[in-house]
């Protein structure tokens, strides 16, 4: 190929470089994995390009191309020791029904004993869990190539809906992605045709198969990848998250904007916005007005979204629909404006909300414990000295109450409100109900 | 009365550790004064034009000599030795300190005090009859319900943040001397056919801007829905009440601009849904809440009435006392005695640490440790037997409290006015001063016979002066104040909103002009028990408009 | 012409800035802001601001008088001079620890 050598020679930031990458994205068929990595394997970076396998659900369509193409190729495989043994048990299945050579194990570093001592990481930091286990390992590992191969496709989140076959990544290397343009449907007839073995998993309802720990099974109709980090608000393990192609970074604290179950989170949830269409819209927060308008494609839709509910929103109108919300986000635009606790209200107890209620907007502390006596357990904080308070549980609060109100229970079931007791004292851990 | 248990008491507690903690860091800086401002508002801290005024509630107007004797500490602690009683029944010290007022907080928590909800956007002090509990006239004594309610209220979470402050008033008697129509909602107590007890619910009345009086949104309300009826119109309130314009915000032009109809329909349909549900008001409760207003241990002392034209001669002073300042009692040998804070030439509603002290111990010794604080800016001891009524009055007397003008003329609802507040354009204390002092003669008064003169230094009309038999509002114009007076209105159950005859006076004015309003009705009265109100009904403005303006 | 005024935080008590940057008691003692010194005005009341200390800053039209300066809003002359009729003509008072300079 008369463009390989070029991209290879030249150095970095060159024009040139870039345009090749565009051409080679116009040099193939969408379907034709089998070409793409023959070509990023053979010509453009021979000997200098490598595999990552999670060895999960669809792991398999990747490691048969890259059985025919090169069966000694590099495949690394992350053992971070969150896998389930299923897995453990699938790598070797596909080794030899694959006659897979090259498939290297990478442990994380001896270190992770000082940052995991008890191996809970997952459960308090999944952010940081992924970069010990994961990016660190491979960062040493990558180094060493010019480029490596992913299995992504297009279809599984919102930050990979324009993937395209070559990436150029912003530290001078190439990620070629066979499969970017294969869909769900596609990657189940070419598991079909070629006999591929499943995962064991798989048919448990496992649609897309990470450390066990972090991984739930989807239901039917649900983002194959929603079972990941499921209610974690994470949906990308580090070695994703910049699609730009360089290996991400654990998140900063600028970014941790979410607080729920006692601790603050990045937020996977983001806000609708003029460019975002019904049909493709996920994880994002439907204006209810929104909803209403397009609710049969809302509804049709096999991703996970959100619904805002502003100031003067009646929540009447959607409450046959909240099912299919994994998220309510109460807009309090203004800390005077009172409407989003009546909304927070009626949707828990008349309604039978149950899902992740958030309070967004302007927010002061000692409105807080006002919003999660309506029913609202999460809150998106933007101002350090609230995130601190909410931190350290140091919200000077009135915790008697003389109405019933909310999801608290304040006043046990079925009693009067002018009985008058206090919430049971409850524990620290069980009052991460926020 | 009312006491406090263990929750009650801790609820304050926590609620008086927190707004601690919130001054606290507002003077290390860590809130800038936008963040704490609506913090002290909840609390009942407003800025005034000299200082700070701090002002705290008197739950439907009850108070105990322990407690008064407090607010006289208070007074002589932290501020100038004196406080000033408003139309809602609370009480307003305007001097004190930032850094003081926890600890007044403190101070007010040990006798079962708070400034919670005394301002901002949320439900106020319930305000309901000063004679509750006491009056011949009542079908029930308000009292139960209303602290019922004030607990209901009490940092409510879904309606702190309303679009405008809201206010409830009620009335356990046929005749509303709590004025009940001119309340967000007013409670009037009523008996339906089955001859039990329950409320009326009024609904958008006010003054301020736009006076309007409350319409009845439902004639009987159980007590046992009471709550859920009042959870009802304040969430159709919250959710659909105006917050684009201040002055548009209350509920009486949310009721005003849906209809009455229409918004009847949103609260019954929201009645609907959680009627019966968590709020009904099981009735051993009420019992239970109704055990700490139980009467007092009246005793017979073998006098059930007292000539008072006999004591009218023998002491005519205490005569005109016996015949304004004492109320008819519901048991028979006792009296509702009317302590009026309004002397000749002073500022109405107010009282010195002394005179709080003086009336704690007439309380304790003559009135079963009962005292209260009345809309009209007096303070009442509700149960004194006849046979004390002298002892009283000598010692009222002693404290320079026995001004015997309840009633009369000379006994009017004033705001603080550009004296103290923020808001006002124009004083009204110099006015009452010199009103009063135009009439302090006693024959003068009694000759009048009941009128009510309300002012108000603002629109906002603190005073009342909307429904003042004749009223007076302060306005500014280029720089001078300026007095708008209005004929007609009344605040009682037969409400009415007066109205503006003509233009304003300049202050030196007033005086006469009511004199000339005063001159008119006497001339035409039909006959001397025909009162300023009656007469206007009939006559209409004519009369009134010539007094003031001539017939040109 | 122009003063600016404002409410200590503490006390509450009616100030005036001075022309040498002190939030003091005394009407006289203001600074007068002339037509011509809009920044200025905007400058100090910056300042003040991130002082904290200050509140319900606001700037009132005056006029010079024989008597010295004249606000024109009854107003500020009853927030300068104390309540005219009931108890009390004197005005809220600082402690030491209440004045306040930008």
């Amino acid at each position: 190929m008369a463009l390989a050598s070029p991209i290879i020679a030249e150095p970095k930031h060159d024009k040139l470089r870039q345009l090749g990458i565009v051409a080679l994205n116009g040099m193939y068929d969408e379907m034709d994995a089998e070409g793409v990595l023959k070509q990023a394997v053979e010509d453009l970076l021979p000997g200098s390009i490598a595999l990552v396998s999670s060895f999960g659900a669809d792991s398999a369509v990747l490691l048969h191309l890259v059985s025919k193409v090169d069966p000694g190729l590099p495949v690394y495989f992350l053992e971070t020791g969150k896998h389930f043994p299923q897995t453990l048990a699938y790598v070797e299945t596909l080794k030899a029904h694959l006659g897979l050579s090259n498939v290297i194990a990478l442990h994380p570093d001896a270190d992770i004993r000082r940052f995991d001592p008890d191996g809970t990481l997952w459960e308090t930091d999944p952010d940081s869990c992924c970069y010990l286990r994961k990016t660190e390992p491979l960062e040493g590992v990558l180094d060493g190539y010019g480029g490596w191969v992913t299995g992504r496709k297009r279809f599984q989140t919102a930050e990979r809906g324009v993937l395209p076959h070559f990436e150029l990544t912003s530290d001078d290397r190439i990620k070629v992605n066979p499969l970017a343009y294969f869909t769900h449907e596609d990657i189940e007839a070419y598991k079909a045709k070629h006999g591929l073995p499943q995962h064991p998993l798989y048919e448990a309802g496992y649609k897309s198969i990470g450390c066990a720990p972090c991984t739930s099974a989807v239901a039917e109709g649900e983002d194959p990848r929603a079972g990941r980090w499921r209610g974690r608000d994470k949906r990308e393990c580090g070695i994703h998250f910049d699609f730009n192609g360089s290996i991400a970074r654990p998140v900063s604290q600028a970014s941790l904007t979410l607080f729920k179950d006692g601790a603050v989170r990045t937020d996977p949830w983001k806000a609708w916005t003029e460019d975002d269409t019904a049909e493709e819209a996920r994880y994002t927060h439907v204006p209810l007005a929104v909803f209403r308008d397009y609710r049969d494609v809302f509804l049709a839709s096999p991703h996970p979204i959100g619904l805002r509910v502003d100031p003067g929103d009646r929540v009447e109108d959607v409450a046959e629909d909240l099912d299919r919300f994994s998220s309510i986000a109460i807009n309090f635009p203004a800390f005077t404006d009172g409407r989003g606790y009546s909304s927070a209200r009626l949707l828990r107890e008349r309604f039978g909300y149950a899902g992740e209620l958030r309070g967004v907007g302007d927010v002061l502390t000692d409105q807080i414990p006002f919003m999660r006596r309506c029913g609202i357990d999460a809150l998106v904080v933007t101002n350090a000295a609230t995130r601190k308070a909410l931190e350290s549980n140091a919200l000077a609060e009135v915790a008697h109450y003389y109405q019933p109100v909310g999801a608290r229970r304040e006043v046990p079931a079925g009693t009067r409100p002018f009985l008058r007791r206090p919430e049971p004292r409850v524990t620290a851990s069980a009052r991460s109900d926020t | 009365m009312y006491r406090y248990d263990e929750f009650d008491a801790a609820f304050v507690g926590e609620r008086v550790t927190q707004f601690s903690d919130q001054v606290r860091r507002r003077i290390a800086g860590e809130l800038t004064e936008e963040q704490f401002r609506p913090l002290r508002l909840m609390n009942g801290l407003y800025l005034q034009l000299h200082a700070y005024m701090l002002r705290i509630a008197v739950p439907y107007g009850t108070l105990s000599a322990r407690q008064m004797r407090m607010l006289a500490h208070v007074a002589r602690t932290y501020d100038r030795g004196y406080g000033h009683f408003t139309t809602r029944q609370n009480i307003q010290f305007n001097w004190p300190k930032l850094r003081d007022v926890p600890a007044i907080l403190s101070d007010l928590a040990s006798v079962e005090m708070h400034s919670i909800q005394t301002s901002g956007n949320c439900v106020r002090n319930v305000t309901v009859d000063q004679f509750a509990g006491a009056a011949a006239d009542e079908i029930i004594d308000p009292r139960p319900v209303a602290e019922i309610i004030r607990q209901w209220s009490s940092l409510h979470p879904e309606f702190i943040y309303l679009p405008r402050k809201f206010k409830i008033a009620m009335t356990g008697s046929p005749n509303d001397r709590a004025a009940v129509k001119f309340h967000d909602i007013g409670l009037m107590a009523q008996t339906n056919r089955e001859g039990a007890v329950g409320w009326a619910v009024y609904v958008g009345g006010g003054l301020g801007r736009t006076p309007m009086v409350g319409k009845l949104i439902n004639g009987f309300v159980a007590h046992e829905h009471l709550l859920a009826y009042l959870e009802s119109i304040l969430r159709v309130y919250n959710r659909y009440g105006r917050r684009d314009n201040k002055f548009k915000a209350r509920i009486k032009i949310l009721v005003h601009e849906e209809g009455l109809e229409n918004f009847k329909g949103q609260v019954e349909q929201e009645f609907a849904e959680i009627r019966g549900g968590v709020l009904t008001l099981p009735l051993e409760e009420l019992d239970r809440i109704e055990a700490y207003f139980a009467e007092p241990d009246y005793a017979d002392h073998g006098v059930v009435a007292i000539d008072v034209e006999r004591e009218k001669i023998l002491d005519p002073a205490f005569g005109r006392f016996l015949e304004n300042n004492t109320f008819p009692h519901k048991r028979a040998g006792y009296s509702a005695v009317t302590i009026s804070l309004k002397p000749i030439g002073g500022a109405p509603g107010d009282a010195t640490a002394e005179q709080m002290e003086a009336v704690a111990d007439l309380a304790e010794r003559y009135s079963f440790d009962e005292l209260r604080v009345s809309h009209e800016q007096n303070l009442v001891l509700p149960h004194v037997a006849l046979t004390d009524l002298r002892a009283v009055y000598d010692g009222l007397a002693a404290a320079g409290l026995a001004d015997a003008n309840a009633g009369e003329i000379t006994d009017m609802i004033t705001c603080p006015g550009l004296d103290y507040c923020a808001l006002a354009n124009a004083r009204s204390i110099p006015i009452a001063q010199d009103i009063s002092r135009r009439f302090a003669a006693p024959e003068r008064a009694r000759e009048i016979g009941k009128l009510k003169i309300k002012i108000s230094g603002c629109i906002n009309a603190c005073g009342h002066h909307h429904v003042g038999h004749i009223g007076i509002l302060g306005v500014e114009k280029k720089g001078t104040e300026l007095y708008q007076i209005t004929v007609g209105g009344d605040g009682s159950e037969d409400a009415a909103v007066g109205k503006i005859l003509g233009p304003g006076f300049v202050a030196d004015e007033v005086p006469n002009a009511i004199e000339r309003l005063v001159d008119a009705y006497i001339a035409e009265r039909s006959d001397p028990g025909e009162t300023f109100i009656a007469a206007y009904r009939r006559l209409g403005d004519a009369p009134f408009k010539e007094a003031l303006y001539g017939n040109g | 012409m122009k003063i600016l005024t404002g409410n200590e935080l503490l006390s509450g008590a009616a100030v005036y800035l001075d022309a040498r940057g002190n939030w003091r008691e005394a009407l006289q003692e203001a600074r007068v802001f002339g037509k011509d010194e809009a920044e200025a005005l905007e400058a100090a009341i910056a300042a003040t601001h991130a002082t904290g200390r200050v509140i319900s800053i606001e700037s009132e039209d005056v006029q010079m008088t024989e008597a010295g300066i004249h606000p024109l809003r009854i107003r500020e002359r009853i927030r300068a001079q104390g309540p005219t009729a009931p108890r009390f003509f004197d005005r809220q008072t600082l402690a030491e620890d209440e004045y306040v300079s930008i």
